[in-house]
């Protein structure tokens, strides 16, 4: 036994030192092929006379999950890493984001195209390719390629694989086509089946004993309409083909309207399987049957249709050998074990929007820890590190850089996007335009940003990036409020604002204490019912001190405290910060404002913006303020239905402001012939002229996206709405970092934006003095 | 003793019913819900439609179960009762779904098992091997100034968090020294089969695993000392050396046998615990085990996979404490379990 114990051990230490010290073989003896992270000449720069390896190590905090075909799958949860490789492995799409972020036509893959009026005011946009794009395996991309994807992922087929199975609802067609399982469903069978469930769900309200047998239909059912048909969808070649952009659901007029016509291409195996074919007899695109093929357990005539091709999609969906790539690179290796993914240039890859193709032969994605991977860059275990932010991270990146004599370079641009307090504006104090603005006053911003971003980051007024088009465009016309520190600023605004009161509908009193020591407004009658009355009984929470704040009743009258409950997420350094220069601040105390932290997870604060039981909200709202942050990947700029005073869309009103404004000059303003409300289309100035020059939120995020027609205009809308948004202060944004990709000095011609992220940047890059 | 493990299981199974539900209740208590968090993945394709939104994420709720009350839920979990329409619990093999990986759980935790493995195998060997001698070592040349020595550096190693102890590692071995690489698993790009696989595995293994001997030293030295020591001082060892045994007989043969059996428990343990992945040692090494995705599945709450992981965990538990129990038997003959 001892001598087995004593052999074992010796073999752990003779083989981890052997492994050790074999790593300077290994890189002699592959003939340079791998990267020696024990040895730092061989991943670093080198000396004039040296090669390099032409190979690039792309270090990310983000794991790579496989999720490479489709990263996500149609949701907006795919990890930063997998949307990379994505980014790098398909290719050749029509329409591709440039370096400002904004979608340009890819003239490497479009020949030509053409964007037509058709009589029913539906945008047709003709598409022509070039003949000899080819797949990574040599095969040629046709137009099928770029449409397959179109109708599958529109199909319920997709829908069962957990995708959303709504890439084609921008054109015409969509909802008959997406409603379409197979010539052998009875579809009006069907439809009286959803309208029995429907009914029964109703019934079950009253007596949840009731069965499907209970409920009898009173009207007949319409039948489904459905088609295999997709007629916004034009196959009209080998290399041409249509896509209709619906008019009468909304998609056109729109001011990004030919993004729609952004769409890349796939190995038709891949998104259809076997035995599918994608046809057009002049009708519109379809798929063949057998795409409808039903699974064993498919039970249509209960609406549990389940389809032999969904397992496809699903094995497809994370199988990145047996298909080609179109993009720039291909991928050699994915090894799900380390979460290393390699990939290799793709020789039949023509150029992206630009004429430019890859020159770095190999890209290996690895896995970093935030806690090690500036070791790893300095010892040649990554080449790049991406996306370091905040003061202390950022300082240490540049030390490390000016301590490399030359190995270690950096770019870096400011964030698109910010960190900020978030507002609810339907209830509590936060629902005053003033309090939101006496807050913003009453944090040092500058200083704020100074101290969470070490002075790596900059402080903006409303929720755009400096780098956008259009903020350059008006940059010299904007007039936006600085909000810049100052307690007697917010002061005045609070008094112009009603906060004027004690407790006792007294006139308020500085210096006072007890339930006193804030200001209190006497509430309109209007004001006093919003949000289900909640202001009537509105009162401070996480009340440390002892003293609880509450809305008052004297002589019929409802008197508001200005206690703001604010909850922050943990852990989260500006929520710390929060506490220091905001909640706990003599300023605010001064004024006659408090402001009571409560602090939980994320999800619990999801919960609360999103009022959503499951999610941990009681039921009455509560909180009045958040911090969290936003950010925008592109320069699409899209903010409509946000603001809508249609309750249909409180799911995407995160501030669940009203505006005012829109309420006086609403965008909708007639209705037509079946109630439904209608715009009438108005340019800038006569919408500025005939609302008063008071146009509000939703009139202007609306209007932005769909009555402009041309830049300029676009800009206009754009301008007004930052500086609506300025004066109502839905949020305060607190900083705008800025982030620093380090990376060695081997690769030239690397540079990121923050609509550039490093898999763009990757293209354009090249090795300095690479060995092939 | 097979009527003794067959009741003994039994029991496992009653303890694992009971363990299964107060996790289940535990984390469905915590305000979380997964059928609105997966429908606001499609909140941007839905812009247009939110009632549609709305009818996902009701579909969901039916599909997932979270229309059910908690009870429902956690039978529909082991198998028992359907939810919607569908028997898809453990019973049927359905271990649960990782929404953070879109796979389901045990897929997602192969991988990091195996490299969990891999590496504790190694370091249990290791810290063994090292710990035992050195604890009788010390034990035998007990008051010496090595014992001594010995002694103050176990307790600084024993002392200092992992973290510590990895990260000052990391500086000294990988950016000072660099022997070893700062953390992944294997050279970035490689494509190495066999032998060269292996032995490049081991370098991205080196470093993680002398932090963990390292760390692990202290305690089981000192462990194995006092067990030793004890058996030292017993009549028996007095009897064997006034036999005139040599030594090492008495030492290895006669006295390592009485000591070995409060060992047992704590090496066999360290065996179990080869599942059980390292959270600091992983994350600050960048390893793919079951630490690191234990974390994330808590951190992103990815409940199904925390689940399937804590019921995997009970499991390894109790088969432990019944294979203790056992062993003991076969170590000390006085110990005997027949009933």
């Amino acid at each position: 036994m001892k001598k087995i114990l004593c052999f074992v051990l010796a073999a752990v230490l003779v083989l981890c030192c052997f492994a050790s010290c074999n790593s300077d073989n290994q890189s002699s003896s592959q003939g340079g092929d791998s990267s020696s992270q024990a040895d730092n000449s061989g991943s670093g720069s080198t000396g004039d006379g040296e090669k390099n390896e032409n190979k690039v190590i792309m270090g990310n905090s983000t794991d790579l999950s496989g999720d490479f075909r489709w990263p996500g799958f149609g949701s907006s949860s795919a990890g930063a890493s997998d949307q990379d490789i994505g980014r790098l492995t398909v290719g050749h799409a029509t329409m591709a984001p440039n370096q400002g972020g904004a979608y340009v036509w890819d003239e490497t893959v479009v020949k030509e195209h053409t964007e037509v009026e058709d009589e029913n005011g539906n945008l047709v946009i003709t598409i022509e390719i070039n003949p000899g794009l080819k797949f990574s395996d040599g095969t040629e991309i046709k137009a099928e390629n770029y449409l397959a994807y179109l109708l599958a992922f529109s199909t319920k087929i997709a829908q069962n694989a957990g995708h959303s199975a709504q890439v084609g609802q921008s054109y015409v067609g969509f909802n008959t086509f997406a409603a379409y399982m197979g010539e052998d469903v009875d579809y009006a069978a069907l439809a009286e089946y959803r309208a029995k469930a429907a009914a029964l769900t109703a019934l079950q309200e009253e007596n949840p004993d009731a069965t499907m047998e209970d409920v009898v239909l009173e009207e007949a059912v319409a039948p489904i309409t459905a088609t295999k048909e997709f007629s916004g969808i034009r196959l009209l070649g080998d290399y041409k083909f249509s896509l209709t952009i619906n008019a009468a659901g909304g998609y056109y007029p729109y001011y990004f309207a030919n993004t729609y016509g952004a769409v890349s291409p796939y190995p038709m195996a891949q998104v259809l399987g076997e035995g599918v074919e994608l046809k057009d007899d002049g009708n519109g695109c379809y798929l063949s049957e057998s795409w409808y093929e039903k699974a064993a357990d498919s039970n249509i005539e209960e609406d549990a249709a389940t389809f032999t091709k969904t397992d496809h999609l699903t094995k497809a969906r994370y199988d990145v050998s047996t298909y080609p790539f179109s993009g720039p690179y291909v991928i050699k290796e994915w090894d799900s074990g380390t979460k290393q993914a390699t990939l290799g240039i793709n020789p039949e890859y023509a150029g992206n929007f630009e004429g430019v193709k890859p020159q770095i032969k190999t890209i290996v994605y690895i896995k970093l820890t935030s806690e090690t991977q500036l070791e790893m860059l300095k010892t040649g275990g990554t080449d790049i590190i991406g996306g370091i932010t905040g003061g202390e991270d950022t300082k240490d990146v540049l030390d490390a850089i000016e301590a490399s004599d030359g190995m270690l370079t950096e770019t870096h641009y400011q964030r698109s996007g910010y960190g900020k307090i978030q507002f609810d504006c339907d209830f509590g104090p936060t629902m005053f335009q003033e309090v939101r603005q006496a807050v913003a006053y009453l944090l040092n911003r500058a200083e704020f940003c100074q101290t969470f971003t070490g002075g790596y980051g900059v402080v903006v007024d409303g929720p755009y990036s400096p780098d956008f088009d259009m903020y350059k465009a008006v940059e010299d016309e904007i007039e936006l409020i600085a909000y810049d520190y100052s307690p007697d600023n917010a002061k005045k605004v609070l008094e112009e604002g009603g906060w004027i009161y004690n407790s006792k509908g007294e006139p308020y009193v500085e210096g006072a204490e007890g339930v006193d020591a804030v200001r209190y407004k006497k509430l309109t009658a209007e004001e006093a019912a919003a949000t289900n009355g909640v202001n009537k009984t509105y009162s401070s929470v996480a009340n440390d001190d002892g003293i609880t704040y509450q809305t008052v009743e004297i002589n019929g009258e409802y008197y508001m405290p200005l206690a703001i409950n604010w909850f922050g997420s943990q852990p989260n350094d500006v929520t710390d910060l929060l506490t220091t220069t905001l909640s706990n601040n003599d300023a605010v105390k001064t004024t006659g404002m408090v402001i009571r932290a409560t602090q939980g997870d994320f999800t619990n604060l999801r919960g609360n913006i999103d009022r959503n039981p499951s999610m941990g909200y009681m039921g009455v709202p509560v909180y009045g303020m958040y911090n969290l942050a936003t950010g925008w990947p592109t320069a699409v700029y899209d903010y409509s239905y946000n603001w809508s005073l249609d309750p249909n869309y409180f799911v995407y009103s995160s501030n669940k402001l009203f505006d005012e404004y829109d309420k006086a000059y609403p965008y909708y303003d007639t209705v037509d012939a079946e109630g439904n409300p209608t715009h009438t289309k108005k340019t800038y100035e006569e919408a500025v002229a005939a609302s008063g020059d008071k146009l509000g939120m939703d009139y202007l995020s609306m209007a932005m996206v769909y009555d402009a027609t041309t830049t300029e205009e676009y800009n206009h809308w754009w301008m007004k709405y930052i500086e609506r948004w300025n004066e109502l202060m839905p949020d305060i944004p607190l900083y705008s970092n800025y982030y620093y990709d380090a990376y060695n000095s081997k690769i030239e011609n690397f540079k990121t934006s923050p609509f550039w992220g490093t898999a763009q940047a990757l293209v354009y890059a090249n090795v300095a003095n690479a060995a092939d | 003793m097979g009527k003794y493990v067959a009741k003994r299981l039994g029991y496992m199974l009653v303890v694992m019913l009971i363990l299964s539900l107060l996790m289940y209740l535990v984390y469905a208590m915590i305000p979380f819900d997964r059928a609105r968090a997966e429908a606001d993945k499609f909140r941007e394709a839905y812009k247009q439609n939110p009632q549609q939104l709305e009818q996902v994420y009701q579909n969901l709720r039916k599909d997932l179960g979270t229309d059910q009350n908690v009870i429902t839920r956690y039978l529909g979990w082991v198998g028992v009762v359907p939810i919607n329409g569908q028997y898809k619990g453990l019973l049927q093999g359905n271990f649960g779904y990782s929404y953070d990986y879109n796979k389901p759980a045990q897929e997602v935790l192969v991988e990091p098992m195996r490299n969990t493995i891999f590496i504790n195998i190694f370091a249990t060997i290791l810290a063994l091997g090292v710990t035992i001698p050195l604890g009788i070592f010390c034990a035998v040349h007990r008051g010496g100034k090595r014992d001594t020595f010995i002694q103050v550096l176990t307790i600084v190693g024993y002392s200092i968090p992992i973290f510590i102890t990895a990260i000052l590692f990391i500086w000294l071995f990988a950016v000072q020294l660099r022997w070893f690489p700062v953390s992944g698993m294997k050279t970035p790009g490689s494509d190495y089969k066999g032998m060269q696989k292996f032995l490049d595995e081991m370098k991205y293994m080196a470093l993680p695993l002398i932090v963990m001997t390292f760390s692990s030293l202290g305690g089981m030295t000192r462990y194995v000392r006092a067990s030793m020591t004890e058996a030292l001082s017993m009549d028996c060892i007095r009897t064997a050396r006034a036999k005139g045994l040599r030594e090492k007989v008495v030492v290895y043969s006669h006295a390592w046998r009485n000591a070995l059996i409060p060992v047992i428990t704590l090496v066999i343990g360290w065996f179990i615990g080869i599942f059980s992945g390292s959270i600091m040692v992983e994350n600050l090494f960048g390893l793919n085990g079951m630490g690191r995705i234990y974390i994330n599945a808590l951190t992103n709450k990815d409940f199904e996979v925390v689940l399937l992981l804590q019921m995997f965990y009970v499991m390894v538990g109790l088969l432990g404490n019944l294979i203790i129990d056992i062993a003991y038997g076969i170590a000390d003959p006085r110990i005997r379990v027949n009933k």
